[in-house]
C-alpha cells in the first residue's frame, strides 16, 4: 500500500465514509462536506465569528441581550481524511494553489500537500504542462531520493472535485520566509554557508539526474524543521535527454532577477546547468547582501541590466567569498564555476566562525514550535462530542450536530490558549470546559492500530 | 585545573603513553597484554575526552587539540592503532573510531591537516581497507573508511590502488552486516565525488567492468540484487555518460541484462529492466547490439507485454515499457545488410 505512487478516488468522501464505519467513530460532530474553500482557521480562531449571521435567533429581534448571553456556534473542525492522510492546516500558498500540512496514518510522519485544482491551472499560461512535466520528474526522482532535494511522497486524484493532492515531505517555510522575517534581510556567513554547501550537493545529484532546475531562488530553497535545506519546485524544470550530447537548453522561465545574461539576452540556446549555477550564485549573493546583484524598474531594464553583466559586490564581502560569487556570476557560461569548481573553492571548503545571531525560522501563526496542525482536528473529532456531553449534561441535543457556547466561555477559552502560548502549556487550568478526566486508553472512538 | 584528582595530562604524555602501551600489547606476551590492553583503553578514554569533551567538561581548547593532533602525527600513532585494532577491547575499538574520525574532521580554515597527512601516509588506508577481512574489526574500519572516502584525495588513492579490487570480494562475504557495510563504502567511493568516479570509471573501464561482471553473475542474491541497482544508477548518471555509451555498445552486457530480465526474483527482474532500457533507447545502436535485438525481435515483444503487468499505478514504468515495445517493434536492419 504505501508503495502506490498514485491511486485515484471518484468520491472522496466514500473513503471517509468507509473510514468511520471500519471505526466506529461518532460523526455528530463531523460532516462530510469539504471545509477547503474556508479561509485558514488561526488556532485561537475555533469560534466561528461569521455563525452569528446565520444565526436567525439573534439576527431578527431588536430586544437587548447580555453579551454574556450570546451564543456562537462553534466552529467545527471538521476532520478531513484524504486517503490515508488526515488534512491540517493552511501552511501556505502559492499561485498554482495552497499547501496544507497532512498526516500520515499508517506511519505518523508529517507531510506537506501541494492542492491543485484544474480549474485553477488552466487559467496559469503553461499552467498544466507545467504541473503535469513537474509530476513526472518528482516521480523520476522518487527512486532514489536525495537529502537535499523536497521529495514526492505520494500522489492522489480526485476526479470528481478535479483535484490533485501531491504530497511532499514536510518542510517549515523557505530561504525567502527567514529573510523576510529578518531587517537586514541577510544571514550571518555561517549561516549562508551552511545553506549554500547543502544547495551545491542538492544542485549536483538533480545535474547528476539530468535536471535543469532553472528556477533557483531562495524561495524554491525549503527548510524542514531540522534545518535541512530542501530544493523544490520543478515547475520549470528541464531533463536533459539521456543520449544528449551536451545540456543544451531553449527557454527559460524561471524568476527574472536570477536569470543569467544568455536567457536575458535571448539567446536561442545554451547550457543548462550553468543557468543554476548563475542563480545559485545569485542566490547567494543575495542571502549574504540583502540586495540582488541586478536591479531594474521593469522587466526589461532588469533584462538589460543582466545582459551586460555587470555588478558591484559590496565592501562587506570579503575573499574568498568575493572570488566565488565572481566566478558564479561570470557573463560567459563557459567561463563560469562548475559544481566540480564551487566545490574546491576556498568558500566553500572553509567552515566560517559563528558570528552574529543565527537567524530562526519565523513562527507559523504565532507558533514558534511549528507544532502539528492536524492534532486539533483529531481531538475535536475524536473527543469533544463525549466531553461537551459530559460537561453540558447535553443530552436533549443528541444526533444535532451544532454546539453552542457563550461569550463567557469564549474569553475563558482565549485566556486559556493565551497562557499555553506563553510557554506554559502543563499549566492545569481548574477553569477548563472538561471536568471529567478521561483516560485515553477506554475511549472506545479510538481507531485500533492498523498494521500497514 | 580541577582542584581534586589528577591534573589534566599534556597531549604529549597522554599520546606517548599510549604508544607505549601499544607497542607492548603489540609485542605479546600473556600477562602482560592484558595489562597493555588496559592502558591501551585508559588512554584512549584520556584522548576521546579530551576531543568530545565529557559530562562534566568541555572539549579542550583548539591549541590543545592542534597538540593533539600534532602528537597524533609525529609518533605514527594512528597508523599503529589500526594496525594492532583487533588486540584492543570492544570499547576501545569504538573509541579508535571516534578519534580517528574527529581527527579527520579538523580543520583549520580551507585545509583539512589530517586529509594532508593521510595523503603522506596512505598505508593508513590500505590497512583500513584490510580491516574487512578480519570479522572482529570489520564495521570499526568501515566507519573509518566511510569519513575518509568523504574526501576526495583521500578517495583518490583508495580508487586506484590495487586494494580497492578487493571490494568486490569484500561484499561477498558470507557474513551478511560486513558484506553490507563494505557494499556501502563501495557505493560511497563510485558515487560520492561526480568527476573523479567518472573518469576513473572511464580510464579503468575493462578492469573494472570485468570485476563488475563477477558480482552481477554471484551466487548471492543480495550481491547481484545490490550490484544491479548500483549499476543502473552508475550507467544513468549524467556524469557518466562516456561510460554508459561505452557500456551500451556491448552486446555481451546487453545478453546479460537479457538473461537477468528472466531472473527468478521480480526485484532482479525490476532493476534489469532500467539498465535493459538503455541499450533500446540508445538512438545510435552499434550493429552487434542491433542485431541481437532484432534476433529475438518478436520474443521481446512478447516478454514485455507480459512483464510485470501488475504494476498498473505505476505511470513511468508503464509509459517506459510501452517506449519500449514500440521502440523494438519498429526496429528494421540497416540497409546495405
Amino acid at each position: 500500500m504505501c508503495n502506490n505512487t498514485s491511486r485515484s478516488y471518484d468520491n472522496s468522501e466514500n473513503v471517509e465514509d468507509d473510514f468511520e464505519n471500519e471505526r466506529e467513530v461518532n460523526n455528530r460532530i463531523f460532516s462530510v462536506e469539504s471545509d477547503e474553500e474556508l479561509p485558514p482557521v488561526p488556532s485561537e480562531l475555533w469560534i466561528n465569528d461569521n455563525g452569528i449571521e446565520d444565526d436567525v435567533n439573534i439576527c431578527n429581534f431588536f430586544h437587548r441581550v447580555d453579551s454574556d448571553q450570546i451564543i456562537y456556534q462553534t466552529k467545527k473542525r471538521k476532520l478531513k481524511i484524504i486517503g490515508k492522510y488526515v488534512m491540517g492546516d493552511l501552511l501556505g500558498e502559492g499561485s498554482y494553489g495552497k499547501v496544507k500540512e497532512m498526516l500520515d496514518i499508517d506511519t505518523l510522519c508529517r507531510r506537506a500537500v501541494k492542492i491543485l485544482k484544474q480549474k485553477k491551472l488552466r487559467r496559469i499560461p503553461n499552467g498544466e504542462q507545467n504541473v503535469q512535466r513537474e509530476i513526472k520528474l518528482l516521480k523520476l526522482l522518487k527512486e532514489d531520493k536525495h537529502k537535499n532535494v523536497c521529495n514526492l511522497v505520494d500522489i492522489l486524484y480526485n476526479e470528481q472535485k478535479q483535484k490533485m493532492y501531491l504530497v511532499m515531505e514536510y518542510c517549515v517555510g523557505s530561504l525567502q520566509n527567514l529573510l523576510d522575517s529578518t531587517p537586514a534581510k541577510r544571514f550571518p556567513f555561517y549561516q549562508a554557508h551552511g545553506y549554500f554547501t547543502q544547495l551545491i550537493d542538492g544542485l549536483e545529484y538533480l545535474h547528476g539526474m539530468r535536471i535543469v532546475h532553472k528556477d533557483i531562488k531562495p524561495g524554491n530553497l525549503l527548510l524542514t524543521l531540522g534545518g535541512d535545506l530542501k530544493i523544490s519546485d520543478l515547475g520549470v524544470a528541464e531533463t536533459i535527454d539521456l543520449f544528449a550530447e551536451d545540456d543544451t537548453c531553449h527557454n527559460g522561465q524561471g524568476s527574472p532577477a536570477f536569470q543569467p545574461p544568455e536567457i536575458a539576452n535571448g539567446l536561442e540556446s545554451f547550457p543548462g546547468y550553468k543557468v543554476d549555477i548563475w542563480s545559485a550564485g545569485v542566490t547567494l549573493y543575495n542571502v549574504t547582501t540583502g540586495i540582488y546583484p541586478f536591479e531594474g524598474n521593469n522587466i526589461y531594464r532588469l533584462f538589460e541590466n543582466i545582459g551586460t553583466g555587470k555588478f558591484t559586490i559590496p565592501a562587506e564581502i570579503e575573499e574568498p567569498l568575493k572570488d566565488l560569487l565572481l566566478g558564479m556570476l561570470r557573463i560567459d557560461p563557459q567561463n563560469r564555476f562548475s559544481i566540480q569548481d564551487i566545490k574546491k573553492h576556498a568558500w566553500f571548503l572553509q567552515r566560517p566562525p559563528r558570528l552574529g545571531e543565527e537567524v530562526p525560522i519565523p513562527p507559523l501563526r504565532g507558533d514558534e514550535l511549528h507544532s502539528m496542525t492536524v492534532l486539533p482536528y483529531l481531538i475535536e473529532h475524536y473527543y469533544l462530542p463525549y466531553l461537551i456531553e459530559h460537561y453540558y449534561d447535553c443530552h436533549s441535543e443528541a444526533g444535532s450536530d451544532i454546539q453552542f457556547i457563550t461569550e463567557r466561555d469564549l474569553n475563558e477559552k482565549r485566556k486559556n490558549d493565551k497562557q499555553q502560548r506563553n510557554g506554559n502549556t502543563q499549566t492545569p487550568n481548574t477553569k477548563r470546559r472538561w471536568k471529567k478526566p478521561i483516560s485515553c486508553i477506554t475511549v472506545k472512538r479510538i481507531p485500533g492500530c492498523k498494521q500497514s | 585545573m580541577p582542584l581534586f584528582g589528577k591534573s589534566q595530562k599534556s597531549p604529549a604524555d597522554v599520546v606517548r603513553a599510549l604508544k607505549e602501551s601499544v607497542n607492548a600489547l603489540e609485542r605479546g606476551g600473556e600477562k602482560k597484554a592484558e595489562k597493555a590492553q588496559e592502558d591501551v583503553s585508559k588512554n584512549l578514554v584520556l584522548i576521546k575526552n579530551m576531543l568530545y569533551g565529557t559530562s562534566d567538561a568541555e572539549p579542550q581548547t583548539d591549541i590543545i587539540v592542534a597538540q593533539l593532533a600534532q602528537e597524533l602525527y609525529n609518533s605514527n600513532l594512528l597508523l599503529l592503532l589500526i594496525q594492532n585494532l583487533s588486540k584492543i577491547d570492544f570499547e576501545g575499538k569504538k573509541d579508535v573510531a571516534q578519534v580517528f574520525n574527529n581527527i579527520l574532521r579538523r580543520q583549520i580554515g580551507t585545509r583539512s591537516p589530517t586529509v594532508e597527512y593521510i595523503c603522506t601516509k596512505p598505508e593508513i588506508l590500505f590497512q583500513l581497507m584490510a580491516g574487512y577481512e578480519t570479522q572482529e574489526i570489520a564495521l570499526n574500519c568501515g566507519t573509518m573508511l566511510r569519513e575518509c572516502a568523504r574526501y576526495e584525495a583521500l578517495a583518490k588513492i583508495m580508487l586506484n590502488s590495487e586494494d580497492f579490487y578487493n571490494f568486490f570480494t569484500y561484499v561477498e562475504v558470507s557474513t551478511f552486516d560486513i558484506a553490507s557495510d563494505a557494499f556501502s563504502t563501495f557505493k560511497e567511493l563510485l558515487t560520492r565525488h561526480k568527476i573523479l568516479c567518472a573518469e576513473f570509471l572511464e580510464t579503468n573501464y575493462e578492469k573494472v567492468f570485468s570485476h563488475y561482471q563477477r558480482l552481477l553473475n554471484s551466487e548471492n542474491y543480495v550481491t547481484r540484487r545490490q550490484s544491479l541497482k548500483l549499476l543502473g544508477e552508475l550507467l544513468l548518471d549524467r556524469h557518466n555518460f562516456t561510460v554508459m555509451t561505452r557500456y551500451i555498445s556491448n552486446p555481451d552486457n546487453l545478453k546479460l541484462m537479457m538473461n537477468m530480465l528472466k531472473e527468478r526474483s521480480r526485484n532482479i527482474q525490476f532493476e534489469a529492466f532500467h539498465v535493459f532500457k538503455v541499450f533500446v533507447a540508445n538512438p545510435n545502436k552499434p550493429k552487434p547490439i542491433l542485431d541481437i535485438l532484432l534476433r529475438n525481435q518478436e520474443k521481446l515483444v512478447e516478454f514485455l507485454m507480459k512483464f510485470h503487468t501488475d504494476r498498473a499505478e505505476d505511470e513511468q514504468f508503464n509509459d517506459e515499457k510501452a517506449y519500449l515495445i514500440r521502440q523494438i517493434q519498429e526496429l528494421r536492419p540497416v540497409p546495405g545488410h
